[in-house]
């Protein structure tokens, strides 16, 4: 058998297809029991979003910092920043953006020392 | 075999080897991009309860909406209530419990026709319990304690006698002064030598002001909202006798919040 052989190529040809037709259209890759760290953009920045919906009025920096833990294990502040960026460039309400911006710098301050009031 | 054909046979073998070692080794699938639908359960479920949590900040009914909707839950508000009931049992903040409460009640849950009343006028509040599913005796009780001046009194208590339902509850409904079912209302429950509580909400099939407490009999509970002083007392599953068969019976409170004047 040789590497010339037509036959050859045009069975790793089909084989390919087959393997693609497979699995492209056949028995297609269906996404589950994935985790948080892989939503796409839009509903990653709606979940800091949220954060810091529940940050205004609950005002716990360490309930948030959790919450954003789950989209993995960058600073959590680096998801804050690019939700305000993402929410920024795609028109979001003034308002929300002004929400995420006060998580950020809830993030950004930190924790007062115990026994100390902060001013 | 053709010596024809066994190229053709090798390339194949060769073409999905290769397919697969690349798809599975050199390049696996990475997943990104994905939506909170494919989220694993206990992520959902985390998710679901960020959604609550931001909704009882904010308010946004319709954003919570959207965001529920992500998930194509045929039933939501059920779903929340169950997640409610599950982060209860699992000692979970109850900050959470009755976020999710909160939304499963304003997602228009509202309590099921009664069977031994006609239809309510709109904004009417209902009365008995929506689970009796035969004709119950209700003997009303002319004790109750009513604390001027809180946030919600007892507007009844009844003794519900049902057949159908031989295990004695402490069932409680809150309503406030639109006559709307409120979810999320702690309620306490103290007998002899132990206390409990639960919260309103978490069965919102029952209606979004309604929560129970089974009872034990022979105990003697008194029901009171944290966030009111107004106390119904001498709970007891006194005995019911119908159709020759005696059974415990199950007392209904009503709490509602005075209309303001």
């Amino acid at each position: 058998m040789s590497l010339r052989s037509p036959r050859l190529w045009l069975g790793l040809a089909l084989g390919i297809a087959a393997g693609l037709l497979y699995g492209w259209v056949l028995q297609p890759v269906e996404l589950y029991d994935t985790a948080p760290s892989s939503l796409r953009e839009d509903y990653r920045t709606d979940y800091v979003l949220m954060v810091a919906e529940a940050y205004g009025v609950e005002a716990d920096r360490t309930q948030a910092v959790v919450r954003l833990a789950a989209l993995g294990p960058q600073p959590p502040i680096e998801f804050v920043e690019s939700a305000i960026a993402y929410a920024t460039a795609n028109g979001f309400a003034a308002q929300d953006i002004e929400r995420l911006s006060r998580l950020a710098r809830g993030l950004g301050t930190a924790p007062p020392a115990a026994g100390i009031q902060p001013p | 075999m053709s010596r024809g054909i066994l190229p053709l046979l090798v390339g194949i073998a060769l073409g999905l080897a290769g397919g697969l070692t690349y798809a599975w080794v050199i390049d696996p699938v990475q997943f990104t991009s994905t939506s909170p639908a494919a989220l694993r359960a206990d992520f959902q479920a985390d998710y679901l309860t960020l959604i609550a949590s931001a909704y009882a900040s904010t308010r946004d009914l319709d954003r919570a909406r959207a965001r529920l909707a992500l998930f194509s839950d045929p039933n939501p508000a059920e779903t929340l209530g169950a997640l409610a009931q599950a982060r209860l049992a699992s000692g979970g903040p109850m900050a959470e419990a009755q976020a999710l409460a909160l939304l499963a009640g304003d997602l228009g849950v509202r309590p099921s026709p009664l069977p031994t009343s006609g239809t309510p006028s709109p904004g009417s509040r209902p009365s008995g319990s929506p689970t009796v599913a035969r004709s119950p005796t209700v003997r009303p009780s002319p004790t109750v304690t009513r604390t001027p001046g809180a946030p919600f009194r007892v507007d009844s208590r009844e003794l519900v006698c049902d057949i159908d339902q031989q295990i004695p509850r402490l069932r409680v409904r809150v309503f406030d002064s639109a006559g709307q079912g409120v979810p999320g209302v702690e309620v306490l429950v103290v007998w002899e030598d132990g206390q409990d509580h639960f919260f309103t909400g978490l069965k919102p099939e029952l209606g979004s002001g309604f929560g129970d407490f089974t009872m034990t009999e022979g105990v003697t509970y008194t029901v009171r909202l944290a966030e009111s002083d107004a106390l119904a007392t001498g709970l007891v599953a006194e005995t019911c006798t119908e159709d020759g068969e005696t059974f415990p019976g199950s007392w209904e409170l009503v709490f509602v919040q005075p209309e303001e004047s």
